[in-house]
């Protein structure tokens, strides 16, 4: 049984990862060439000539004007995924097309649907506005982790896990002690976790980033839209500050930290990260900082994640799992996701 | 009908309190018992299930020993 939700959109790439040369990456185990028209539009097709199924991503395959010309044999598609010429004779055999899959640009993302084109139109994207939105500034990247998706779903979705595996970074005692509310918006599609200190130890990841030498409250407010866009609002403000009765709040500082969790293959996953901030807008030490401090976070995770996609594997299945308060929001997000799986 | 179901800290204590969106509210221990009682609704039981009473931890088997050799090693 396939562990990948069908029928949703996942993130496959960053805008700037797709340009005019042939960019090849496997989201859901189906391999996907994308590349961007003269006119900018990105397009996604199979990655396999339906030829003799040589990559289309690979060399001496190549773009010519809107067109990719197979490197094997010198079958050509167009920017819809049709064969527009074959070698050696004029017929075009009906079935010579590529499998097209919707594509849309949005918050700095690729987004691709998976599974039956006609139901993408109806299928909503998840949005990160502050990705590429003015009067915020973001950094981002995508590590490879060699786990199933769900291992990464799981710890993102509890962030008591900051005060041990990322001490010195973004962890503080006060995460794992602090209580969290969690709810489930069946409507909307949302997991919702709130984790909200209110006199807390500023990390050194928000003292370095906002300047805050003493005392901060802290908020951690997670939004996840299974099965693939993760959003934590992070309110950073002097401890005892809190937004104003108007819902303005001009003496906190905010990080928008959004996840996408891309499926690969059943067991591994494109761990996309990106750190948006209202504040330092143009200070590109502030960037530096954060993109290294973020990285090094996320490849923390990805080291522990792939030692325990390596145990599991290496084990039998039907082991009883231990959870206690703090997983509340993880369990809700696999609830949702097995319901968004029985759903197809 | 919104359909928002909220599961809460009691303050204070260890103890999970979950309210259905149709309003039924329970108390429990366990996240996994709390969540299969929200999840019954509309049929909640009249309260969430205990949990069961342990047993002896159980050996942990390992099918595939190399892989688990294999692994690397966090980065400090």
């Amino acid at each position: 049984m396939t562990s990948v939700v069908r029928n949703q959109w996942y993130v496959a790439a960053y805008g700037r990862e797709v340009g005019r040369d042939l960019f090849s990456r496997t989201v859901c185990g189906e391999s996907i060439l994308f590349w961007r028209t003269r006119g900018g539009l990105v397009t996604a097709m199979s990655d396999r000539c339906v030829h003799r199924r040589f990559p289309l991503s690979e060399p001496p395959s190549h773009l010519d004007g809107d067109t990719v010309v197979c490197g094997y044999h010198g079958f050509t598609y167009g920017a819809d995924g049709v064969c527009v010429a074959v070698p050696g004779q004029t017929r075009i055999p009906r079935t010579a097309r590529l499998k097209a899959y919707p594509v849309v640009e949005q918050d700095s993302f690729v987004w691709v649907f998976i599974g039956d084109p006609d139901r993408a139109a109806g299928t909503p994207i998840p949005r990160a506005p502050w990705l590429d939105l003015p009067g915020w500034t973001a950094v981002s990247g995508m590590e490879p982790l060699a786990a199933r998706a769900s291992l990464l779903v799981d710890n993102l979705m509890d962030l008591s896990h900051e005060t041990y595996l990322h001490g010195g970074y973004i962890g503080t005692p006060e995460v794992a002690e602090t209580p969290i509310t969690t709810e489930v918006d069946e409507e909307a599609g949302i997991v919702r976790v709130s984790r909200r200190m209110a006199d807390a130890a500023c990390p050194p990841f928000y003292a370095k980033s906002t300047g805050i030498t003493g005392r901060i409250t802290r908020w951690q407010d997670i939004e996840f839209t299974p099965p693939c866009l993760y959003r934590l609002h992070s309110r950073i403000a002097p401890a005892g500050v809190l937004p104003n009765a108007d819902g303005t709040d001009p003496d906190a500082f905010h990080v928008e930290v959004v996840y996408a969790i891309t499926p690969e293959t059943e067991s591994s996953t494109h761990d996309f990260w990106a750190v948006a901030r209202d504040f330092a807008l143009d200070d590109e030490a502030v960037s530096d900082f954060l993109r290294e401090s973020n990285r090094t976070v996320v490849l923390q995770d990805v080291a522990a994640l792939n030692v325990l996609e390596r145990v599991l594997t290496g084990e039998p299945d039907g082991y009883q799992e231990l959870s206690i308060n703090i997983d509340t929001g993880g369990l809700a997000a696999r609830r949702m996701i097995a319901r968004l799986s029985a759903a197809l | 009908m919104s359909r928002l179901t909220r599961v809460g800290w009691l303050p204070g204590a260890d103890r999970l309190s979950g309210r259905c969106h149709c309003g039924a509210q329970t108390e429990a221990d366990d996240p996994v018992l709390l969540w299969d009682w929200l999840s019954a609704h509309p049929a909640h039981p009249t309260r969430a299930a205990a949990p069961p009473e342990p047993t002896p931890p159980p050996p942990h088997l390992v099918t595939d020993p190399a892989l688990i050799r294999r692994r690397a090693t966090a980065p400090a």
